[in-house]
């Protein structure tokens, strides 16, 4: 199999810069996998930051790929202000109950504070901890879940969607204080030398209207992605789900990347805002990733590459969502592997 | 039907559409007053409203919020009706017990098959979230469940639905219920291969399949 002949960092400079590459970036959307690849549980990652970026830093080693992504669940930000989470021994960690059950504590929450509140320092160890270790080859990112999505955790998805109708003004104060964590998080992650990789999982129309998301999620992302590109990064934003109504207004957000879902159409997403920014996407994380064989993710990584390698504003050959922990190595080098082979410009 | 009873059940049917819980409490109260028969009320009106919205979701036109809203309006005009059901009309339901596995919480999507599926007259005992596979094994024996229904929206999760498929089989009872899977996640691959007896990938395909794997035993009966 051929090997890289650039790092992650001048491979990414360049195709950004129309200058030639070695093959298209590729990002297997790895989380809690990396516990896989150092033999610990999914479970010892809680408050550790230096095994986060331990296991992190091998599973980049091993598998080649472009960027770092710092992150274990969606819910460190609503846990620093007040979320309860649950730490299965060996499982991804999931929400146990929102931060407020009664409407009427709705202002006693804050915003977190990054340097103080729940696990976050801890992140931002594991993010400062990997830039040491490999920041000189590979851009390390860390997950901030967006204003919407966290509000969503602060009272529990079913309340939020009431809300929505019924006392749209909770919603907005709710997204407010999220968007503060945001801000202070995204900052704390830039100053640790690191870029901010945004998630957005509620903000789906697998969840809500487009109208809904102009009301309630546009108007916090923009301001998030305002102060990120103020402070010089670019952005990358994930939406998961089907999001063909909303891309429009993803880009006018001002997202650098838009990460699509499985869910999604890349050839669709290319024609309608390929000229604008660059899409990285999109095979099944569970269906061909967890449970395909090896060809199955050649094909499928060959078919995203058919769609969209010749995307203006470029292509990032990724799984649709984050990967399941048990994804076998064998169909993450695969993804890699397909990749190389295509070289570049991509042939396939 | 009189014109009038006709109008009511219209009246419900949109107060669920239009998400409008006072109205539909109100219509419903005149539908008592006017001592019309409640069955048919739920079913023409409130029913038939909720199966409007479920349309509507398909159609993209009315997406997660909407369908709570007017699930809370339908639930609101049967809490006025359900006391007013003559006894030879509590025929015997389809019986469904839903849950999302054990190390997940997301449940909206197990909570909009569940209120599709009372919707189109099955009796669903709701387990909850974070449910353990023996507890999913033991309701269903203890209600005598025509279906298991088991939901996830994350892969970590998935493999709880294979355990509750083999607790049936080494028990076995596999033959007396259906198991049915759903979510993010799943698949139909994925349902073959943990042996479940249907996969759907949305509420309104979830009583398509419901509705299905019950009817050969229906037509038996």
């Amino acid at each position: 199999m051929r090997r890289d002949q650039m790092t992650p960092l001048e491979r990414l400079a360049a195709y950004g810069a129309g200058a030639p590459i070695d093959r298209l970036p590729c990002v297997p959307i790895v989380g809690n996998t990396a516990a896989r690849v150092i033999g610990v549980k999914v479970g010892d990652f809680r408050g550790n930051g230096a095994l986060i970026a331990e296991a992190q830093v091998a599973a980049y080693r091993l598998f080649g790929y472009d960027t770092i992504r710092i992150f274990t669940d969606l819910y460190t930000q609503s846990e620093a202000m007040g979320a309860k989470v649950t730490y299965p021994e060996d499982e991804t960690a999931f929400l146990a109950a929102p931060a407020i059950d009664d409407l009427g504590d709705i202002d006693r929450l804050r915003p977190a504070d990054p340097h103080r509140d729940g696990y976050l320092p801890q992140h931002l160890e594991a993010m400062r901890r990997a830039v040491e270790q490999v920041g000189n080859e590979v851009a390390v990112t860390g997950a901030v879940t967006c204003p919407f999505t966290n509000a969503s955790f602060l009272v529990g998805a079913d309340k939020l969607a009431r809300l929505m109708m019924r006392a749209p003004e909770k919603v907005h104060h709710l997204c407010e204080l999220s968007l503060q964590t945001n801000i202070a998080y995204a900052g704390a992650i830039i100053d640790a030398g690191c870029t901010p990789s945004l998630t957005d999982a509620m903000s789906s129309m697998s969840v809500i209207s487009p109208r809904q998301f102009r009301e309630f999620s546009f108007p916090y992302l923009k301001r998030l992605i305002d102060y990120i590109h103020g402070r010089g990064k670019s952005v990358t934003l994930h939406i998961c789900g089907k999001t063909a109504g909303i891309w429009e207004s993803m880009v006018e957000a001002g997202a650098d990347c838009l990460s699509i879902d499985n869910d999604a159409d890349l050839g669709e997403v290319r024609l309608a805002v390929g000229d604008r920014v660059r899409l990285m996407g999109n095979v099944h994380p569970s269906e061909v990733m967890l449970q395909g064989i090896p060809d199955a993710v050649r094909r499928a990584t060959l078919s995203c590459l058919a769609q969209a390698k010749d995307s203006p504003k470029g292509f990032i050959v990724a799984s649709g969502c984050s990967l399941p922990t048990e994804t076998p190595f064998a169909n993450i080098h695969a993804m890699l592997d397909t990749v190389r082979a295509a070289g570049w410009p991509a042939k396939c | 039907m009189s014109a009038s009873e006709q109008e009511l059940f219209q009246r419900l049917s949109d107060a669920v559409v239009e998400m409008d819980e006072d109205e539909s409490v109100a219509v419903a109260n005149e539908v008592v007053e006017r001592g019309i028969d409640a069955y048919r009320a739920i079913e023409q009106g409130l029913s038939a409203g909720m199966e409007r919205a479920g349309q509507l979701f398909d159609e993209e036109e009315y997406f997660i919020p909407e369908l709570l809203m007017c699930s809370d309006a339908m639930y609101a005009g049967m809490d006025v009706l359900k006391p007013h059901l003559r006894s030879d009309d509590v025929a015997e339901k389809r019986k469904v017990v839903i849950g999302v596995v054990e190390g997940d919480t997301h449940d909206i999507g197990k909570n909009l098959v569940k209120i599709m599926l009372e919707t189109s007259g099955f009796a669903v005992t709701d387990l909850g979230r974070d449910i353990p596979p023996a507890r999913f094994v033991e309701t269903a024996k203890e209600i005598g469940a025509d279906i298991i229904a088991l939901s996830t929206l994350m892969t970590t999760t998935m493999e709880g639905m294979g355990a509750v498929v083999r607790q049936l089989s080494e028990e076995g009872i596999r033959d007396r219920f259906k198991v049915i899977v759903g979510g993010g996640p799943i698949s139909q691959g994925f349902a073959d291969r943990i042996g479940a007896d249907g996969y759907a990938v949305n509420a309104a395909d979830a009583i398509r399949l419901a509705r299905a794997l019950v009817a050969p035993a229906e037509a038996a009966a």
